[in-house]
C-alpha cells in the first residue's frame, strides 16, 4: 500500500497532535510565569520570565529543602527497584524456560494470578504487617514491594522463550554449570529484554503514587509524585507556580528516558503483549 | 531437552519467590485474616464474615462503581475507536514515526502529573480557555463542576492512554497479511471499504484484549480522580479504590477497608480469570 501524503489523512493527525501535545506545551510555558502571570491564562510564555528565578529556586527552597530529597528518593527507588526488580524476575524467568519441575504449571499460574490483585488489596495488610515490624514511614516500606515484579516475570518467560534450546545444549555440552549458564550466556543474550523490562520498572515505580502514599508520613522520604501534590501553602492551597515547577521537574526524567525506550519498545513489547 | 530439575529451578526461582511471598501471597492470606475481625483504633472483636456482608450490601461500596462504569462503558470504546482510526492513520501516512511518537507521549506523564495538569488548564483561575470564551460571550465559564467531572476524567485518561492503545493496534494491523487489503483493492475496494470491512475485523482479538485490560484499569481508577479531589471535593466514594483508602485512613475502619479491598479484588480476579487462561497457553506452559 503506497504512503500517502495527502491532506485529508494529515489533518486528523495534526488534530490530534495539538490534543497531545497541547498539556506539554502548556506546562513548558507555565514553568515561566509566576502566580500573577499563571492567574492571567495566557497560551505564551511569560514576559519576564521567571523560570529560574522564582520557580526553579523557589521549589527547591521550598520547605527548607525537601525538594532535592525527593528527587533523590524517587531515583533511588526507581533505580533499586528496576534493577534488583528485573533481575529477580529474570531469573525466575530462567528457571521457567530451562527446567521441568514439580510444580511448574501450578506456580506460573499462581504466579500470575496473584499479578491481578489489585495494589490496593496488599498494600492495607502490607501497611498493617511493616507497622508491627516498625518498618511504617521507612525508605524499606517503598522498596521491597517494588522488587517484586511479577509482569516481569510474564515478560521475562517470553524474552527467555526466544532464546534457542540449543544455545543452552551447546553451553552445557562445554561443562558450563547452571548458574555460569545463565550470567554468562543467557543475560547477554537477553539483553534488549532486560532493558526494557530495566526502563518500564523504572517507569512504574518512578510514577508509582498509592504505595508512598500508604507507607510514609515524613515528608522527606516522599518521591517526587507525592511531593508535588504537597506543594502548598500554610493554609493548605497550592502554590500554583511552584507545583508547576515541580510537575515540570518530575516529568522531565522520564521523558528523556522515552527517548531511550523509545528504540526498545515498539516491536517486542506490543508482540509480548498480545 | 528441557531438563528436569526440580532442585536447581527452585534455586533459580527462590529469590522471586521470597519477595512474592512476602509481599502478594502473605500480605493476602493476613488480610483475609484481618477482615475477619471488627475493628475500632487498637481494639478488634471477631466479627467472623460480618464485614464482608455488610460491604456487599453497602450501596456506598457499589455505587462507587458507578466512575469506572462510566468508564468502562464511554471513555474505553471511545478509545478504542480513536486507537482503531489512529492506528489505520499510521498505516497510510508517510513519516508516521512522528506521529507514533508524539501520541504515544502523554504515556510518560505520571498519572497524577496529567490529572494536575488538566484540573490546572480546565480551572476558573489559571485556565487559557477562560479568556478565549470571554471572547466568545460566555461570562463565567467553569469547566470543573461535580456534574462535569466524568467527562473531565474521560478527557484526561483518553489523553493518556490512546497513543498507548493505537500503537498497540498498529502492530497488530502490521500482522495482517498485506495480500487481503491488495486483492479487495484489486476488485475496486476504496481504502476506506478495505478499512472497514477486512481490517477492523481482524482486530477484533486485540480490542477484546484491550477492552479487558481496561475494564480492570478502571474498576481500580485512583489516582485521577483523587488529585482532582484536591480542587473539587468529592464524595468519599467516588471510586472504589477511593473508598477504600478513605474507610482505612480517614475513618480507621481498616478492616473493613481490607474487606472491601478483596471483594473489589475478586471481582478484577474474576475477570482477569479468562484472560489468564489464553496467555498461559501461548506461553507454552503446558508443554
Amino acid at each position: 500500500m503506497k504512503l500517502t501524503r495527502s491532506l485529508k489523512y494529515h489533518v486528523p493527525s495534526i488534530l490530534f497532535a495539538i490534543f497531545f501535545l497541547f498539556p506539554f506545551y502548556w506546562l513548558l510555558e507555565s514553568t515561566t510565569k509566576d502566580n500573577t502571570q499563571l492567574l492571567q491564562g495566557t497560551f505564551t510564555p511569560g514576559i519576564p520570565n521567571h523560570f529560574i528565578h522564582d520557580n526553579l529556586i523557589g521549589i527547591f527552597a521550598f520547605k527548607n529543602g525537601v525538594f532535592a530529597n525527593w528527587l533523590f528518593n524517587s531515583f533511588m527507588y526507581a533505580v533499586s527497584g528496576s534493577l534488583i526488580g528485573t533481575f529477580l524476575a529474570a531469573l525466575a524467568g530462567f528457571a521457567f524456560r530451562r527446567y521441568q519441575f514439580f510444580g511448574r504449571k501450578f506456580l506460573f499460574v499462581l504466579i500470575l494470578g496473584f499479578a491481578m490483585v489489585p495494589g490496593f488489596a496488599t498494600a492495607l495488610p502490607l501497611f498493617v504487617m511493616f507497622k508491627n515490624l516498625g518498618m511504617i514511614d521507612s525508605y524499606w516500606a517503598v522498596i521491597i514491594p517494588s522488587l517484586v515484579n511479577v509482569f516481569g516475570v510474564y515478560l521475562m518467560v517470553v524474552y527467555w522463550n526466544q532464546i534457542p534450546e540449543e544455545m543452552f545444549d551447546a553451553a552445557m555440552i562445554d561443562g558450563a554449570g547452571d548458574f555460569r549458564i545463565f550470567w554468562r550466556i543467557g543475560l547477554p543474550s537477553i539483553v534488549p529484554g532486560f532493558t526494557t523490562l530495566v526502563l518500564l520498572s523504572f517507569v512504574a515505580i518512578w510514577n508509582n503514587y498509592f504505595l508512598p502514599l500508604v507507607m510514609l508520613s515524613s515528608s522527606d522520604k516522599f518521591p517526587l509524585i507525592l511531593g508535588i501534590t504537597t506543594v502548598t501553602s500554610l493554609q493548605g492551597f497550592p502554590v500554583y507556580n511552584l507545583s508547576v515547577m515541580g510537575a515540570f521537574l518530575t516529568s522531565v526524567p522520564l521523558l528523556i528516558l522515552f527517548s531511550f525506550m523509545q528504540r526498545f519498545l515498539s516491536p517486542q513489547l506490543t508482540g509480548a503483549i498480545k | 531437552m528441557r531438563k528436569t530439575s526440580t532442585l536447581k529451578a527452585y534455586a533459580f526461582l527462590a529469590p522471586f519467590l521470597v519477595f512474592f511471598a512476602l509481599v502478594f501471597v502473605y500480605p493476602v492470606l493476613f488480610g483475609g485474616y484481618l477482615s475477619l475481625f471488627g475493628q475500632r483504633g487498637a481494639r478488634m472483636w471477631w466479627v467472623g464474615l460480618g464485614n464482608y456482608a455488610t460491604v456487599l450490601t453497602d450501596p456506598q461500596f457499589w455505587g462507587g462503581f458507578g466512575l469506572p462504569a462510566f468508564l468502562l462503558f464511554v471513555q474505553v470504546p471511545l478509545m478504542l475507536l480513536l486507537g482503531i482510526i489512529i492506528a489505520l492513520l499510521y498505516e497510510r501516512i508517510k513519516h508516521s514515526r512522528v506521529y507514533r511518537l508524539i501520541f504515544y507521549l502523554p504515556y510518560a506523564m505520571p498519572g497524577i502529573v496529567a490529572g494536575l495538569l488538566w484540573a490546572y488548564i480546565f480551572s476558573k483561575s489559571m485556565s487559557p480557555f477562560v479568556p478565549l470564551m470571554h471572547a466568545f460571550g460566555v461570562k463565567n465559564p467553569n469547566f470543573i463542576t461535580y456534574p462535569s467531572l466524568p467527562w473531565i476524567l474521560l478527557i484526561i485518561i483518553l489523553w493518556e492512554w490512546t497513543g498507548y492503545t493505537s500503537l498497540i493496534l498498529y502492530s497488530t494491523l502490521l500482522s495482517i497479511p498485506k495480500e487481503y487489503a491488495e486483492q479487495a483493492q484489486l476488485d475496486g475496494a476504496t481504502h476506506t471499504q478495505v478499512a472497514y470491512y477486512i481490517k477492523v475485523p481482524l482486530l477484533k482479538n486485540t480490542v477484546l484484549v484491550l477492552f479487558i485490560f481496561n475494564a480492570i484499569g478502571a474498576l481500580q481508577v485512583f489516582n485521577e480522580p483523587w488529585i482532582l479531589g484536591q480542587l473539587i471535593t468529592l464524595s468519599p466514594n467516588y471510586t472504589p479504590a477511593i473508598y477504600i483508602y478513605n474507610e482505612a485512613f480517614s475513618y480507621g475502619a481498616f478492616t473493613h477497608a481490607i474487606a472491601m479491598g478483596l471483594v473489589l479484588a475478586a471481582v478484577i480476579f474474576v475477570i482477569s480469570f479468562f484472560f489468564l487462561r489464553r496467555s498461559t497457553k501461548e506461553l507454552n506452559i503446558h508443554a
